[in-house]
C-alpha cells in the first residue's frame, strides 16, 4: 500500500514584519480532497499565511510541502536552505491561488488569460491549451464572454475568469483569498454554488475569509486564527459552531 | 533693413534638405540608443537590494541638472582626455543618448512602477518565472503607458539636437547659421528652419498617435460593444 501525501503540509511556520509576528508558528495539514476555511478578523495573518503557503513571500522559519514536496525553505542535514527559484517555480503551478484582487491581467482576453500560462508555463500545445480553456469557461458558464477584456465583465465574472486561469493548470490546491470581499453581497449566494461544485469534483481548497457563516457553508473543516495563531482546527459537521466561539478563546489549540 | 525674401529659401533649400536629413540621422540613433540604455537602466534599478535604485538616482539627478549643452561640452572635450577620439558625429550622438537615457530611464521605471503590484504577482503565482511575466504579463501594460511620456522626451530631443551646432554638427540649426551668414537674411532663414523642426516634430507626433491607437485599439473596440464597461474603466482597482 502506498502512503498518499498530505496536498499541504505546514509545519511551524513564522513570518514577521519587522517587529510584528504576522503568523506565528502555525503548523497545518490538509489531506485530499478537505475544504477548509481558513477564518480570523482583519489582520490575524490570514493573506500572509497563504502568501507565505505559495512562495510569494519567504518565511522565516517552518516548512511548507506540497504533495510531500519541499517548497521554499528546506532542512539539509540540519541546515535550512532557501530552494532556487527554479525548483520553487517547478512546483507553483500546483498551487492555484485565486487573489482578493483577482489580478487579472488587462491586456488580455478572458480565454487568453486562461491559455496563456497553459502554454508559456506547462508548454501545452495553443490547441490543447485552448480546449481547456473552452471547457473552463463553458461549466463556469461564460462561454459567451470568452473573448472579452477583463474590464468589460461584471465582478461575478471576473472572480470566474481567475478561478478557471487557476484551474487550468491542474492544480492540486486551490487557494481563495477573501473570495467575496469585492463582490455584491446578493452574489455571495452563487460564490458558494460554484465552491460547493469545486468541492463536489474533488478538488481540494483553502478558502480565507472573515465571515464565520460564509465559512461553515463551504467548508468541511475550519481553522480559525487570531494574532498569527491558529487558535482552533475542527470539523464544521456535527460540531455545534455556535457554542464553540472559536474567536473568542485561544483554549482551541 | 530690406523686405521679406521667400525666393531665399528656394534657393536655399538643397542646404536646408541637407540639414534636415543630418537631423533625422541624429535624431533617430540618439533615441535607439538612448533608448536602449534606458531600458537596461531602468531593469537594472530593480535589482534587488537599494543601491541599484540609487546608482539610477543619482545617474539620472547628474544628469538631468545640467543643461545639455555642458553635457555636451563635457563629454566632447572629455573624450580627447581619456585619449578617446571619435568623429564628430558620434560625438554628437552619443552625448545626446547618454543625456536623453536618464529621462527615458526614469520614464521606464515610472511605467513599471506604477503598474499594481499583483500583476507581477499572479504571473508569477501560476509559475511563470521573471522573465516570463515581464514578457507576457509586465512588458504589454507598460507599453501603452509609455507612449505619451517617450514621445514628450523624444520631442525634446529632436529640439536638442540643435545644440548640436555648437559642436560644428552640419545639422539643421548650423545650415540655418551658415546661411544666415552667407544672406544676412535672419527672418527667412530661421524662419524655414522653424518649419521644418514643425515637420520633424509632427511627424514624430503622429507616428506616435498612430502606435498608442494600435496598441489601445482591443480595449478600444471592447468598449465600443459594452459600454457599460466604460464606466467601469473608471473604477477599475489599482490594488494596494
Ligand atoms: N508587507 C507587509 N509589510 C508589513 N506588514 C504587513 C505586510 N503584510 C501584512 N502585514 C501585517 O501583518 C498582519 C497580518 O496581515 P494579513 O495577513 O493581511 O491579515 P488578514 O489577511 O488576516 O487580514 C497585519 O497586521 C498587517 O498589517
Ligand atoms: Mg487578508
Amino acid at each position: 500500500m502506498t502512503v498518499v501525501p498530505d496536498v499541504l503540509c505546514v509545519e511551524q511556520l513564522s513570518k514577521s514584519f519587522g517587529a510584528l509576528r504576522a503568523v506565528d508558528d502555525v503548523s497545518l495539514r490538509i489531506t485530499r480532497g478537505q475544504v477548509v476555511g481558513l477564518i480570523g478578523a482583519s489582520g490575524s495573518g490570514k493573506t500572509t499565511l497563504l502568501r507565505c503557503m505559495t512562495g510569494l513571500e519567504r518565511h522565516d522559519a517552518g516548512y511548507v510541502s506540497i504533495e510531500g514536496k519541499p517548497f521554499g525553505r528546506v532542512s539539509v542535514g540540519g541546515v535550512d536552505r532557501q530552494q532556487t527559484r527554479k525548483e520553487m517555480d517547478a512546483l507553483r503551478p500546483k498551487l492555484g491561488l485565486v487573489f482578493q484582487q483577482l489580478n487579472l491581467w488587462p491586456h488580455l482576453t478572458a480565454i487568453e488569460n486562461i491559455i496563456r500560462p497553459q502554454v508559456v508555463v506547462l508548454k501545452r500545445s495553443r490547441e490543447e491549451a485552448t480546449a481547456k480553456a473552452v471547457q473552463l469557461l463553458t461549466t463556469l458558464g461564460l462561454s459567451a464572454k470568452s473573448s472579452e477584456y477583463p474590464y468589460a465583465l461584471s465582478g461575478g465574472q471576473r472572480q470566474r475568469v481567475a478561478i478557471a486561469r487557476a484551474l487550468a493548470m491542474d492544480p492540486a490546491l486551490m487557494l481563495f483569498d477573501e473570495p467575496t470581499s469585492a463582490l455584491d453581497p446578493e452574489l455571495v449566494g452563487e460564490v458558494v454554488a460554484l465552491l460547493r461544485d469545486l468541492a463536489a469534483m474533488g478538488m481540494t481548497m483553502v478558502i480565507v475569509t472573515h465571515e464565520m457563516g460564509f465559512a461553515t457553508k463551504v467548508s468541511d473543516r475550519i481553522v480559525a486564527m487570531n494574532a498569527g495563531k491558529i487558535i482552533f482546527d475542527g470539523k464544521t459537521r456535527g460540531a455545534d459552531l455556535a457554542s464553540n466561539r472559536p474567536l473568542a478563546g485561544s483554549h482551541y489549540t | 533693413m530690406s523686405k521679406f525674401d521667400p525666393w531665399l529659401i528656394v534657393e536655399y533649400a538643397p542646404h536646408l534638405a541637407l540639414g534636415a536629413w543630418r537631423t533625422i540621422y541624429i535624431v533617430v540613433a540618439a533615441f535607439l540608443l538612448g533608448y536602449a540604455f534606458g531600458i537596461v537602466l531602468a531593469l537594472l534599478s530593480f535589482l534587488p537590494g537599494r543601491l541599484p535604485r540609487t546608482l539610477l538616482t543619482i545617474y539620472s539627478v547628474c544628469l538631468r541638472s545640467i543643461p545639455f549643452i555642458i553635457a555636451l561640452f563635457i563629454i566632447y572635450y572629455g573624450l580627447p582626455f581619456f585619449g578617446v577620439r571619435l568623429p564628430t558625429i558620434y560625438v554628437a550622438i552619443v552625448s545626446l543618448a547618454v543625456y536623453k537615457s536618464a529621462y527615458y530611464a526614469e520614464a521606464i521605471r515610472g511605467a513599471i512602477v506604477a503598474l499594481p503590484r499583483g500583476q507581477f504577482e499572479s504571473a508569477r503565482a501560476v509559475g511563470m518565472s521573471p522573465a516570463q511575466a515581464f514578457r507576457h504579463v509586465i512588458a504589454p501594460q507598460i507599453l501603452r503607458g509609455l507612449i505619451p511620456p517617450s514621445t514628450n522626451l523624444t520631442l525634446m530631443l529632436i529640439k536638442e539636437s540643435s545644440v548640436l551646432s555648437s559642436i560644428a554638427v552640419a545639422e539643421l540649426t548650423y545650415q540655418g547659421l551658415i546661411m544666415q551668414g552667407n544672406t544676412y537674411a535672419a527672418l527667412e532663414v530661421f524662419t524655414a528652419v522653424s518649419a521644418v523642426y514643425w515637420a520633424l516634430c509632427s511627424m514624430t507626433a503622429w507616428l506616435a498617435h498612430r502606435l498608442e491607437a494600435r496598441s489601445n485599439a482591443p480595449q478600444a473596440a471592447a468598449i465600443q460593444r459594452n459600454r457599460i464597461a466604460a464606466r467601469y474603466l473608471s473604477f477599475e482597482r489599482v490594488g494596494k
